[in-house]
């Protein structure tokens, strides 16, 4: 019974196996290996996102820059291989940095220029899109567009080890790493603790700044593993990679647990979260349900997710005051 | 003893108001320091420039006779200076072990936490100190006294040799406050000075050893408290009228329970898990205290009748016609006022200006046709700024960056506004000094004489003797009894509240 209820995230985890059952019951498509590696495939670059949206939104921030990072990423990576023809192993560094660069001048504006995470990144995010556009290797070299991303190293995420796609060993490793830093070190802490009380957090000689550029650079850093594996499969990258992205990673973290209010959540339940955005989608798309319909359905679940973040917040708010008063 | 914390001649200026001017202040190893002074003396300038929250325009703070680089919080921090501020620096979602080590969690290598070493370090802290804290339990789910017990374990920690304290005790119940000061008295005994921060009177005379007196900004008075009388404190800080005002409160007039002009009438009501079966009426021109521990649900009794909690059974009656308890719109429609305990969660818009509060619940007197009247805003504005003695007398004021008194006041104007024929106080004077108290006081009780019916919910008993005119005791939810103010006495009103069976 201790154990049981030591399991972090059982509701969602409860949830995301009675929707699999669910679906594996009125399609046979659904419960098929093939349609497995399916979800697992093109959804791992998504689980990514929402970890790396997870730090901002733990300290009371938001990241709506990801997907326009993710084209810009994604372009870096066209113009160094197919223009410059460089190397694999030098073009994936590359793509790394820049995408970290990106959070990190995020994290930079938001803390110099005290401006609001929201207004920062929506700013951002037109800018980072704006940027892929100007730097295009379709555009200034046009003939370039026909050609494939052909590496061996950047053709990895593509690939099978069984069932399992490369990309989902990236999104264990990166989930992994994450978990350990949040639960386990001294950065995880200030992290909990800046969203949970920014003012303490201040007041106790915390680096607040710091910690919030280490987290906006994390989501940039995330968002340029996304790109890569999303390359990795398309082969090629295009000006409009990742529109709206930012949204159903936004919305996988919080339907993962990871409170808007700051200061609550884990690494595992962004990952929970996009895997059952995924067989949501996957599942109504094979049980014949429009295509059409999905943002709609993708807007429903939002509001449900964020709806019962607000009733958690409230009832341990009022839980609270009955504490005070025992 | 020898000499722990030394503050010397420190003068902060913003712009041309001098918050604090060539003050000089010694603290000594176990001793008890209390620091008082009205709004805007200059205390929380002090504070705040020995916790290192802001610079100081001249002068020096030494601590074992090293002077420290004013203006930063980590350097105080270390050098160990520790402050409980008056709300809750705590990251309520984290356990009780990581708040007390919160920024500074003993590491290995790749920041990696030690968390052997950071319990041990714990245990010994808490035994060093007697504080019984149970290390895993999460900050939200313990009572307030234990939360300022782990913010002391958090000062501590620091290896604190001066803690300053303000207003410890705004939120805590009697039996709390008692057993925070053992608390304290046991840090006293181990040698470590503190600066207490409180408008208790009682509190002071209780744990203080020393007490230095601020007023506009300069240092009137540094004595043993022992050496000073209540009244000569008081009017050392508040000066020699507003004093008397303030220890007068229980020489006023009570007023008779008149059953003729009763206005609100209560029958019956419950909730559960809130409070049980509670009746009573109030009249127009009088005061009805109701005092209880906190957990006698008087708050959330006074929610239900303004219509911003809900109701199982009974009924409300208003000027004779049945009432329906249905929203706080409702409430201000028939001319309920309601002053909420926590002003800066539930009744003021922060960030906004004196004007603005003020006006909120009153927008459709000051508009027609939905246009704003700026005549009639500026008339109200200053109408009430004058009544109310805000000070700045600024209606562009943040009100932010006003003393917890002015705050007050703001938010009692609020509801004049509305005219109110019941005003229902919660807690109204908690975070006010002395000076600002009285004016409250003398305010609540020209309202009353003006026929304005009054609940006042209050914790404190010398508020409640001083200004009752009947008293309702709570307890756990229950109506223990409504008495004349003038006919009990304060002791027999301590034991009701605390439970015991009247005779």
């Amino acid at each position: 019974m201790w154990l049981l209820k030591n399991i972090p995230n059982r509701e969602l985890i409860l949830f995301f196996v009675i929707t699999s059952l669910i679906f594996s019951l009125f399609s046979s498509t659904f419960r098929s290996a093939g349609n497995v590696e399916n979800i697992l495939i093109g959804f791992s670059h998504l689980g990514i996102l929402a970890i790396g949206q997870a730090l901002p939104i733990l300290m009371r921030g938001i990241d709506l820059s990801v997907g326009s990072i993710l084209a810009l990423v994604g372009m870096v990576m066209f113009d160094c291989y197919i223009i410059f023809h460089m190397p694999g192993y030098v073009v994936l560094p590359i793509a790394i940095a820049v995408g970290t660069m990106a959070g990190v001048i995020n994290g930079i504006l938001i803390t110099r220029f005290r401006i609001q995470p929201f207004i920062t990144t929506l700013a951002t995010m037109a800018a980072y899109r704006g940027l892929t556009y100007a730097i295009s290797g379709r555009q200034l070299v046009p003939e370039s567009a026909t050609q494939a991303i052909d590496d061996n190293l950047l053709g990895l995420f593509d690939e099978f080890s069984g069932i399992f796609p490369y990309s989902f060993f990236l999104l264990l490793i990166v989930l992994a790493a994450a978990q350990y830093i949040l639960s386990r070190t001294r950065i995880g802490l200030d992290l909990y603790s800046i969203g949970g009380n920014p003012e303490a957090a201040r007041l106790c000689g915390i680096k607040v700044d710091k910690m919030i550029i280490i987290s906006y650079g994390f989501s940039g850093f995330c968002a340029a593993l996304a790109a890569i594996v999303m390359v990795s499969r398309m082969t090629t990258s295009t000006e409009n990679l990742g529109i709206g992205i930012e949204l159903t990673a936004i919305t996988a973290a919080v339907i993962g647990g990871i409170s808007l209010q700051g200061g609550i959540g884990n690494a595992i339940g962004p990952v929970i979260g996009a895997f059952l955005m995924g067989v949501i989608l996957v599942g109504l798309t094979l049980t014949g349900i429009s295509t059409y319909a999905q943002p709609v359905i993708t807007g429903v679940i939002l509001i449900a997710a964020v709806s019962y973040d607000r009733y958690k917040y409230y009832k341990l708010r009022s839980k609270n005051s009955a504490g005070e008063s025992a | 003893m020898t000499i722990l914390l030394s503050a010397r001649n420190l003068t902060k200026k913003y712009g041309s108001l001098t918050a604090l001017n060539n003050a000089s202040l010694e603290l000594r190893a176990g001793e008890v320091r209390s620091l008082v002074g009205a709004n805007g003396a200059g205390k929380s300038t002090l504070i705040k420039i020995l916790t290192g929250a802001i610079d100081a325009n001249q002068g020096k703070v030494l601590l074992d006779g090293v002077p420290l680089k004013l203006g930063d919080p980590t350097t105080m921090l270390e050098a160990g200076i520790g402050c409980i501020y008056q709300h809750s620096n705590l990251v309520p979602a984290l356990s009780v072990l990581d708040n007390i080590y919160l920024g500074r969690q003993p590491v290995l290598s790749f920041s990696r936490l030690d968390r052997k070493k950071q319990r041990a370090e714990a245990e010994e802290l808490l035994l060093k100190y007697s504080l019984k804290l149970d290390l895993d339990a999460i900050v939200s789910t313990l009572p307030t006294v234990r939360q300022k017990e782990v913010e002391i374990a958090k000062a501590l920690a620091l290896n604190a040799k001066v803690l300053l304290m303000d207003e410890p005790t705004a939120w805590l119940s009697h039996t709390e406050v008692n057993n925070l000061f053992t608390t304290v008295r046991n840090l006293q005994a181990s040698g470590v000075g503190i600066i207490y921060i409180s408008h208790m009177l009682d509190e002071l005379y209780a744990i203080c050893d020393s007490v230095t007196i601020l007023r506009d900004g300069n240092i009137v008075e540094d004595c043993a408290i022992s050496d000073l009388t209540r009244q000569e404190l008081l009017e050392k800080f508040i000066g020699k009228t507003l004093a008397q005002a303030a220890t007068k409160t229980n020489q006023h007039a009570q007023k008779e329970h008149v059953p003729e002009d009763v206005i609100l009438r209560c029958e019956n009501l419950s909730k559960k898990g809130e409070f049980d079966d509670i009746s009573f009426d109030l009249a127009k021109g009088e005061i009805l205290c109701i005092t209880g521990l906190i957990g006698s649900k008087r708050t959330e009794l006074m929610h239900t009748i303004f219509g911003s909690n809900s109701l199982d059974s009974g009924r409300i009656f208003l000027e004779g016609a049945e009432y329906e308890n249905r929203s706080p719109a409702n409430a201000i429609k028939h001319q309920i006022g309601f002053v909420p305990e926590d002003r800066h969660r539930d009744g003021l818009m922060m960030q906004a200006n004196i004007q603005d509060n003020l006006l909120m619940v009153s927008h459709d007197k000051i508009a027609k046709f939905g246009i704003v009247n700026q005549i009639k805003v500026d008339q109200r504005v200053s109408k009430q700024i004058k009544q109310l003695n805000i000070t700045p007398a600024d209606p562009n004021k943040i009100v932010s960056k006003l003393s917890g008194g002015n705050q007050q006041k703001v938010l009692i104007g609020k509801w004049l506004e509305l005219h109110p024929k019941v005003l229902i106080l919660d807690e109204p004077t908690v975070g006010v000094d002395v000076g600002a108290k009285s004016e409250i006081y003398t305010l609540i009780r020209k309202l009353r004489d003006q026929g304005t019916a009054i609940i006042v919910v209050s914790s404190d008993m010398e508020e409640v003797m001083g200004i009752a005119d009947r008293i309702m005791v709570m307890c756990s939810g229950k109506k223990q009894g409504i008495y004349n103010a003038a006919s009990i006495s304060q002791q027999k009103i301590i034991a009701y509240v605390g439970g015991e069976a009247q005779s």
